[in-house]
């Protein structure tokens, strides 16, 4: 290839469709730089902010002028990856406003390095969102997953941490070498890494299906779906909370976003399989939940269960939902609702830890609607979102998802997956009970309340205020989001 | 000597595979990274084999190489963090062995 043909393929419209990325790369290395200069320190907030609104805007112009297919045709940025994208940067920034003032004075020092490894992961996510090249997918999910395991273990001194750092390494590492060796008998196949040219070569075979399934296997993994979801509770509730937030919501989101668009991969027949393993992963989460006494553990099999759910959506298409685009909007304004929902409420667990352990047990919260009114209410609306309480996000992504079902015809699904969703609430209302019903347990009222004053704490407080906000208007104003969907 | 193609699949089939049994079975983290790479290059023999396959006289098909050099990239990127975090293990226990992998249960 001549460099002539190269700067062909960096047009205009490539520029526009990757700008983004590159705003994020421009602003990872300014922060780096900012970290090397003490007298910049205070540059660190501005900068950080700067570039998810930057990278923001460019995202949302991109929803509007839509690029397309760009670079030889690997990376696509259409209207389905630019709303992925907004919901990735805003994944961010929540995750990003609760670790402000998080970590403990002998962890400040590393903050800088902190924020350039959260600021990392919306590429990652966007490069996943946005590929149409396995290749591309695999840098996407690399670049994703090698600072969250980094952030997973951040308080290296902990013993939790670093386990569930190590812990999200190895199966992750493990889980990416069964999607590359998936790749390559994909490839050996079909001798194409394009998905539109794998979509139009067909997969027949045993050597295309076992890469298929593969390939399937590692995306399972990091939407943890049964049996690929043992990981999670412990790595969530290991990892430092503003971190578990970043990971139930973005890379939940990311790897969605390209298993909805691989999913011409599965075969028809395969749709009460997944619809099978959809409620199997929605039950064992269910039950895991139940057993839980800490609220991190806790809202980790509540994740399980919602992924679960959302899995739901792609047995719906498989079985032939009349609606070609019904499980994309079913899963954007799911994940929609789950970010503000799951984000909010292992915001305000981070809000509420003082010394990384009380606060995340189920005791710890007894009665604390007394003492803040106001954080239990908006750990409140979280839960009742959660659950999928009428008026909230949580209910009407849930309906979304089976009337998908229920226009494919896989009624029994449809229903055995609703009845799931009603068992959940039985862990859900016993936080809402532990605030609210219950006293103040002798243990805790010895102790002086609200050492984290709110002042401090305020950024983190303002970003779940508005996340409880979003949770209630897209329960009650759906339309302003779903006239825009893609 | 000329290899078949085929016969290079099988042999990144049992690397693979190896890769596997080692990962389920090994409780020495650093061998269970050392089985994770082997993966990698059985999935990076399997690239080239079939890159070799899908060419033909007048066109080179090179996506396989061309993936197989990423997967090289990364694999140092991750052996890179993965042997950290073992090293802030070991910090803390004084083992490497999966089993002081256990604290938390349920």
């Amino acid at each position: 290839m001549n460099p002539q043909d190269l700067l062909q393929l960096f047009d205009d419209r490539a520029l526009a469709a990757v700008a983004p990325l590159l705003a994020l790369a421009i602003g990872i290395i300014v922060l780096l730089l900012s970290g090397v200069i003490r007298a910049f320190e205070s540059l660190r907030a501005p900068i950080v902010v700067a570039t998810l609104a930057f990278t923001g805007w460019l995202v949302a112009s991109n929803f509007a002028t839509v690029p397309g297919s760009v670079i030889d045709g690997t990376y696509i940025a259409d209207r389905a990856s630019s709303a992925w994208g907004l919901l990735f940067v805003v994944a961010t920034l929540l995750a990003w406003l609760f670790s402000h003032r998080y970590y403990a004075e002998s962890e400040r020092p590393f903050q800088v390095e902190h924020d350039v490894l959260m600021l990392t992961t919306p590429l990652g996510m966007m490069l996943m969102a946005g590929a149409a090249n396995l290749i591309v997918f695999f840098i996407g999910l690399e670049v994703l997953s090698i600072p969250l395991y980094a952030l997973a273990s951040f308080r290296r001194s902990r013993a939790r941490s670093v386990e569930a750092g190590l812990k999200y390494f190895l199966l992750g590492a493990f889980a990416a070498a069964f999607f590359l060796y998936g790749s390559s008998l994909i490839y050996a196949a079909t001798g194409s890494l394009q998905l539109a040219e794998i979509k139009a070569i067909g997969l027949h075979g045993p050597l295309a299906l076992g890469g298929v399934a593969l390939v399937m296997a590692s995306l399972f993994f990091k939407i943890s779906v049964f049996p690929f979801h043992l990981w999670v509770p412990d790595v969530y509730q290991g990892s430092p909370t503003p971190v578990t937030a970043l990971m139930a919501t973005g890379t939940k989101a990311a790897a969605f976003a390209f298993l909805i668009n691989t999913m011409f991969m599965l075969p028809k027949s395969a749709a009460l399989a997944v619809a099978v393993v959809a409620l199997v992963t929605m039950a064992l989460g269910n039950l895991g939940a139940l057993a839980q006494t800490d609220v991190k553990r806790m809202l980790a099999y509540s994740g399980i269960a919602h992924a679960g759910t959302v899995l739901l959506v792609v047995a719906g298409t498989l079985a032939g939902d009349p609606e070609s685009s019904g499980a994309l909007h079913a899963a954007l304004f799911y994940m929609g609702a789950y970010v503000f929902t799951a984000a909010g409420a292992f915001g305000l667990l981070a809000l509420l830890e003082r010394d990384g352990e009380r606060f995340t047990t189920l005791e710890a919260l007894k009665g604390l609607a007394q003492r803040r009114p106001f954080v239990a209410a908006a750990l409140t609306i979280f839960m009742l979102s959660l659950g999928g309480m009428p008026l909230t996000g949580g209910f009407l992504g849930k309906w979304m998802v089976f009337s998908s079902l229920v226009r494919a015809g896989l009624i029994w699904p449809a229903v055995v997956g609703a009845l799931l969703s009603v068992i959940a609430f039985g862990y859900y209302l016993r936080v809402v009970i532990a605030l609210y019903m219950q006293p103040v347990s002798e243990r805790d009222a010895a102790l002086p309340s609200g050492q984290t004053s709110a002042g401090s704490a305020a950024p983190a407080a303002i970003a779940a205020a508005v996340c409880a906000v979003l949770v209630l208007v897209m329960g009650t104003l759906p339309g302003l989001f779903l006239d825009r969907l893609p | 000597m000329n290899v078949p193609s085929e016969h290079l699949l099988y042999l990144a089939a049992g690397l693979f595979a190896i890769g596997v049994l080692g990962f389920l079975i090994r409780r020495n983290v650093i061998v269970v990274l050392m089985c994770i790479e082997l993966m990698l290059n059985a999935a990076n023999l399997t690239f080239l084999a079939a890159s070799r396959q899908h060419s033909t006289a007048q066109a080179a098909n090179l996506d396989g190489p061309v993936f197989a050099i990423f997967v090289i990239l990364v694999a140092a990127c991750e052996a890179a963090v993965g042997l950290a975090l073992i090293i802030a293990l070991f910090r803390l226990k004084q083992s490497v062995e999966a089993d002081s992998l256990s604290e938390m249960k349920g």
